[in-house]
């Protein structure tokens, strides 16, 4: 569905994503690993086509996504339809007036019936029927990312790319969302450096090292097990504790085993 | 020549250029300045008239209109030596922020440079919130967006910012203030 090859990207003279290659079949659940700065959310914004990189390819169901190809008409409302990304800070994406125009944008813009129907399917869905009429920046940070997330869904995309989805949430609502992604038919790829929910987000791993190279692509739960890799991942570590009176200092597992 | 002297030209320049009433003079500060920035001199061209479009568009029309229905006439001589100043204030302003370290030369002063530090931050991270507002409207737009789209969605950032840089401002004259400045 999604391939990459050997993909680099820059920002100014410092690198963010160096020679990454990978690819991503229809179904699939994919984790994207990484400390901060990795370049998780770059990538995930090169494959929605809102950043060009500066060498290598990316290909949306064999077709190439270039800014070229995402002018032509035809190609940017598929490609616009089936792959959508919801943003770390869900508010640069909330732009209408209510809960409502906010879900109902998409179904909108593709001319579909049955509006209100969809809008209260999605709204009921994410527990958002209460808040239809008010508008979005009145909403709480968790609400305003089941809100996003709603926008997106209602328009039925095949590829749904999230950028650290949890990291707003509480852990009630981090459960729930768990639940909810675990029950989507479509393909997802989720960014998170949080190693306890990775496992629960997808059964395949993508890990960008702190070199902003691909540095792991295989099964989530060898990578957990594997501490050189989270080491170099930066997703391990060490600092000193004490059990009782005792005082020592080791790697720490104990998060995500 | 020193930063603090090129920063201290500009400031000059500045000044003359507010005072000058004359478009021949003005006209020749902006061939001296676009000789000055070189070859990325239509580069800064295009990006100062980009810059001062919409206000110098709305003061001309607003008095042009005013000085047509009050007294008849059109106030050429006004309307280009305005604009032709406000030009060359921003390119002058271009040109010191690409060829000026402006960090070196207010090093002369701690606060200067504590306020320039704190001026340069607040504008990396509103240019980087600026672009995850703009990609957030291109990436949910399966048509291009309308106008009313567009207008919505820089109204929505628009608010966003203020809220933000209230609390940002708030946060950062504390953190001064923490650390012994303007007390």
């Amino acid at each position: 569905m999604i391939r990459v090859e050997n993909m680099t990207h820059h920002y100014g003279d410092k690198i963010s994503l160096n020679e990454i290659s990978f690819s991503i079949a229809e179904g699939e659940k994919v984790v994207l690993l990484g400390c901060n700065g990795s370049g998780k959310s770059t990538l995930l914004k090169i494959l929605d086509g809102l950043i060009t990189p500066r060498a290598g390819q990316v290909f949306y169901q064999g077709q190439p996504i270039t800014s070229l190809h995402l002018k032509q008409g035809a190609m940017r409302r598929i490609f616009r339809k089936e792959v959508a990304l919801l943003f770390q800070n869900p508010d640069v994406m909330l732009f209408n007036p209510t809960v409502y125009d906010e879900i109902a944008f998409g179904p909108r813009q593709l001319g579909w019936s049955n509006i209100d129907e969809r809008v209260s399917h999605w709204a009921d869905l994410l527990g958002l029927s209460a808040y239809l009429e008010r508008p979005p920046f009145t909403l709480s940070g968790g609400e305003k990312q089941k809100l996003a997330l709603a926008a997106l869904l209602a328009v039925e995309p095949r590829l749904l790319l999230l950028d650290e989805p949890a990291a707003a949430l509480d852990p009630r609502s981090t459960g729930w969302l768990v639940d909810f992604l675990a029950g989507l038919r479509v393909t997802l790829l989720t960014t998170t450096h949080n190693l306890s929910l990775a496992p629960e987000l997808g059964a395949r791993a993508l890990v960008l090292g702190e070199d902003h190279r691909l540095i792991y692509d295989g099964p989530i739960k060898n990578f957990l097990g594997h501490l050189d890799l989270l080491v170099a991942a930066n997703l391990a570590h060490t600092h000193r504790h004490h059990h009782g009176e005792f005082e020592h200092r080791h790697w720490h597992t104990h998060d995500w085993q | 020549m020193s930063e603090r002297i090129k920063l201290l030209a500009y400031l000059v320049a500045i000044i003359i250029a507010s005072w000058t009433t004359s478009p021949a003079w003005l006209t020749g500060g902006l061939l001296a300045t676009l000789l000055l920035c070189g070859r990325d001199a239509m580069r800064m061209v295009r990006r100062a008239i980009v810059t001062t479009i919409a206000f110098s568009g709305i003061v001309s029309a607003a008095y042009a209109g005013y000085r047509w229905l009050a007294f008849d006439t059109l106030p050429l001589d006004w309307l280009v030596t305005v604009n032709l100043r406000v030009l060359l204030m921003a390119m002058l302003t271009f040109l010191v922020i690409a060829r000026v370290n402006l960090f070196q030369a207010l090093s002369v002063s701690r606060r200067f440079s504590f306020l320039l530090v704190l001026a340069v931050s607040q504008s990396i991270g509103l240019k980087r919130v600026l672009d995850e507002f703009r990609m957030g409207l291109h990436s949910r737009s399966i048509r291009p967006a309308s106008l009313r789209d567009r207008y919505r969605a820089v109204a929505h950032a628009a608010g966003w910012l203020v809220d933000k840089s209230l609390g940002h401002a708030h946060e950062s004259a504390q953190a001064l203030k923490s650390r012994g400045l303007f007390k």
